[in-house]
Order: C-alpha cells, then structure tokens, then sequence
C-alpha cells in the first residue's frame, strides 16, 4: 500500500477506475483533473480528511488495489493539521477567491454569447475578442499572475498540486490561442468548441482552487508570510486597477444584456 | 441566585492531569523587546516597524504553555488589559499608529474566552478601520486551560 501512496493519482485510478469512484464519492475530483500528477498521499492531506475519514478512505482503496488480502493501512504522515469547520481564507486568499467570483460570472455568460455565433458578423466579433481580452487581462495577467508569481513562489516548487495548476493555466492559455487563430479564420464552430473548454476547465480548477488548494496552502503559510501576500497584492492590485475595474464592468454590462435578451425572448 | 462575572468566575484547576516536559530543557524566551505593556511602548520603535504584532491581553501568556514558542516567536509585542486598563483611547491611537506609521505585516489578536476580552479586538477592529492602510488581522481565543478555542483571519 505504502508504493501506491506514492504514485500519481491519475496513474492510480488508470490502472484501478473503482478508486476514482470512491475518490469521486467523497467529492475529491481527481477523475476529472486534466494533469492528475498529484501523489495518493498528497490527495488525502491536502483535502483535509480527518483521520476517520483517511483511514476509511484508504481501506476502500486498498480493497480494490488488493482484493482478498489483508492489507496494513499506513497512517499518512501530515505536515498540515486536520481542516475544521467552514471554510475562511486568509485575506489574501480572499481576494483571490472574489477574483475567482468575477470570473465564474464570465464564464457563466459563456453559453449565451456562443449561442447562433457568427464570427464574421462584426458585432459577434467584437464580443468574442471582449471575452478573449477578459480572459488575457483579468484572468491571465491579473489574476493568474499573482498565483504564479506571487503565491506558487512561496511554496516549493516541485509541488505536484502546483504544477498541476501551472499545466492547467497552461492548457487554458492554448484554447485562447486556438479561439484567437478561429477569429481569424472565421471559425465559428472552432471558437465555440474552444471556449466551452475552457469554460469546462476552468470552472473545475476554480473549484479545486477555492476548495482544495487555497485552505490547505492558508494552513501551511506563516502569519508573515500572510502579511507578505497581502502587500505584494495591494501591488499588483494597485498596478492593474485600470484593466481590474474596466473588466469587471464588461461582465456587468454583458450580464445586463444577457438578461435584456432574455426578458425579450420570454415577452 | 448571584452569578459572577465569567471574567472573575473562580475556578480551580489544580485536579487536571497535566503532561510533564520530560526533558527539563529549559524553554528560550523569544521577547524581542521591552518595554510590553501597551502604554508604555512607542508604537514607531523600531521593533514594531515593518512588523509581526501580537497584541494580547494580559492573562494570554499566563494561560497557554507554549505562548512563547507557538505565538510570540518571530512576533513583535504588546499586553492590554480591556478590561481594568483606563485611558484606553490612548490604545486606539497606537494601534492606528502601528499599522500607518509602523507599517506593521500583520496584527495578531490573542484574547482570554471570557466576555470583556473581546473589548480587545473592538479596540483593534475600530482602529484598523478608521487607518489608512489596511493590514492582515488574525483573531485567537484562548481557553483558561490555555487551549485554543477559536482562530480566525478576519
């Protein structure tokens, strides 16, 4: 059992799919993680399991791993405590959190704006490169930008969990690529494919990140280290106030026409 | 019936099972300072600028067995009682002080479970609020076995 700990998830449920079903049971998503290089072990800790709940967790695993046998169930070493009560971020974390709020709403207004696209209608058009100037600007280089190099930066980084984030803002950062070379081409279909998978990421890394990362990285940071975080976001904060608030009124005022449309449809 | 104050309430611990430190090792101080008590310290020394404040209430360290290694280390200090300190208006002042002249990190808030400690962090809410700059704020409720009872980001 003690090798297994060590593997990466995705490498684990490939070989046993009934170990996803009991991850996805108790609303751990790896099945759906697009890197899922995260380590078994890892897994347990960073979702803050209790010890109950671990070592109930782990002989279910260990059953499908090793049916019939009699398997030890090793107790995972933690470097972190045992997560209680409802979740409350660390100021810093909150604002990211309130960042993620915004961007939910974006992606949220996603399925409407693609719905009867036609790129070469300018007014389309324009739509479609709003959003990719959305999610450059305020996802990417705002909100992305503190994670990678603000936060990530104080952890190590040969962490699993973070390059797992990385490779997600990695792959998010190819379907705006992939949306940007349709505009072009007036690929209608492309765009919408493109975006609706991004929509599909990013909803699950944003809630890996609120629900996963976030509280299991507040444990681990120093009170310093929290003061830290909060200055060099009031920065970057401070340095793309302009873009931050230009952004958030562009959902607004696409959530406004959103709703307009769907009073009209429903007269 | 006459209840008592919960913050004067008597109770006796002298019956709890108490784990012993085996070792005999002595335990370092982490102070990095004095004076502590919150009037008598200049809220722009240069301990405090930049810095890790705790401020706790009188009793906290009194209570918990680890304070030094747990909560004090790497921090910079001031004690307040809020509930039998006078002239407390002056508290307010240093503590606006700290976060826009000091330019503090963080400001810790360690108060006693009972009721007229939580006068403590209202002091401190009203002057964070009223500051220019704002700063990180955790709040941690001590137990009068010392335990932790409640700790929270605010």
């Amino acid at each position: 059992m003690e090798q297994y700990l060590s593997r990466g998830i995705k490498e684990v449920v490939t070989e046993h799919p009934k170990v996803g079903e009991v991850l996805s049971a108790r609303g751990i998503a790896c099945v759906t993680c697009g890197v899922g290089t995260c380590r078994l072990k890892d897994v347990v800790e960073v979702h803050g399991l209790s010890l109950e709940q671990e070592r109930d967790l782990l002989t279910e695993i260990a059953a499908i791993i090793f049916p019939g046998r009699e398997v030890e169930i090793p107790a995972i070493k933690r470097k972190i405590g045992i997560r209680q009560g409802e979740l409350k971020y660390s100021p810093p974390m909150q604002t990211l959190v309130d960042e993620h709020s915004v961007i939910k709403r974006m992606l949220a207004l996603i399925p409407g704006i693609l719905e009867d696209l036609d790129v070469s209608a300018p007014e389309d058009r324009r739509t479609i490169l709003a959003v990719v100037d959305f999610i450059r600007s305020y996802a990417d280089k705002f909100h992305h930008a503190k994670e990678e190099d603000i936060l990530f930066g104080l952890f190590e980084p040969d962490l699993e969990i973070l390059k797992a984030m990385n490779d997600e803002h990695g792959i998010g950062r190819g379907h705006v690529r992939a949306v940007l070379a349709a505009i072009e081409k007036n690929d209608s279909e492309e765009i919408a494919t493109r975006l609706l998978a991004y929509r599909e990421l990013l909803t699950a890394h944003i809630r890996k990140e609120d629900e996963v990362l976030y509280p299991w990285m507040d444990e681990k940071l120093s009170v310093s280290q929290v003061g830290e975080l909060f200055s060099r976001f009031a920065a970057t904060d401070m340095q793309f106030r302009e873009i931050a608030a230009r952004q958030e009124a562009f959902v607004k005022e696409l959530e406004e026409i959103t709703k307009n449309k769907e009073e009209l449809t429903n007269v | 019936m006459f209840e008592a104050c919960p913050g004067s309430k008597m109770a006796d611990l002298r019956t709890i099972d108490r784990q012993e430190d085996a070792s005999g090792a002595k335990i370092t101080s982490q102070l990095r300072q004095w004076p502590v008590q919150l009037h008598l310290v200049s809220p722009t020394a240069p301990y405090y600028q930049g810095a890790d404040v705790l401020l706790t209430a009188d009793c906290v360290a009194y209570a918990m067995g680890n304070f030094h290694s747990d909560y004090l280390r790497g921090k910079s200090l001031a004690i307040a009682c809020p509930k039998l300190d006078s002239s407390q208006e002056i508290y307010y002042e240093k503590i606006k002080s700290w976060i826009e002249d000091a330019r503090i990190n963080t400001l810790t808030i360690l108060v006693m479970q009972v009721p007229c400690c939580s006068g403590l962090l209202r002091l401190a809410q009203q002057a964070a609020q009223d500051s220019g700059r704002k700063v990180p704020i955790k709040y941690a409720v001590v137990g009068i076995q010392g335990e932790i009872l409640k700790e929270e980001w605010l």
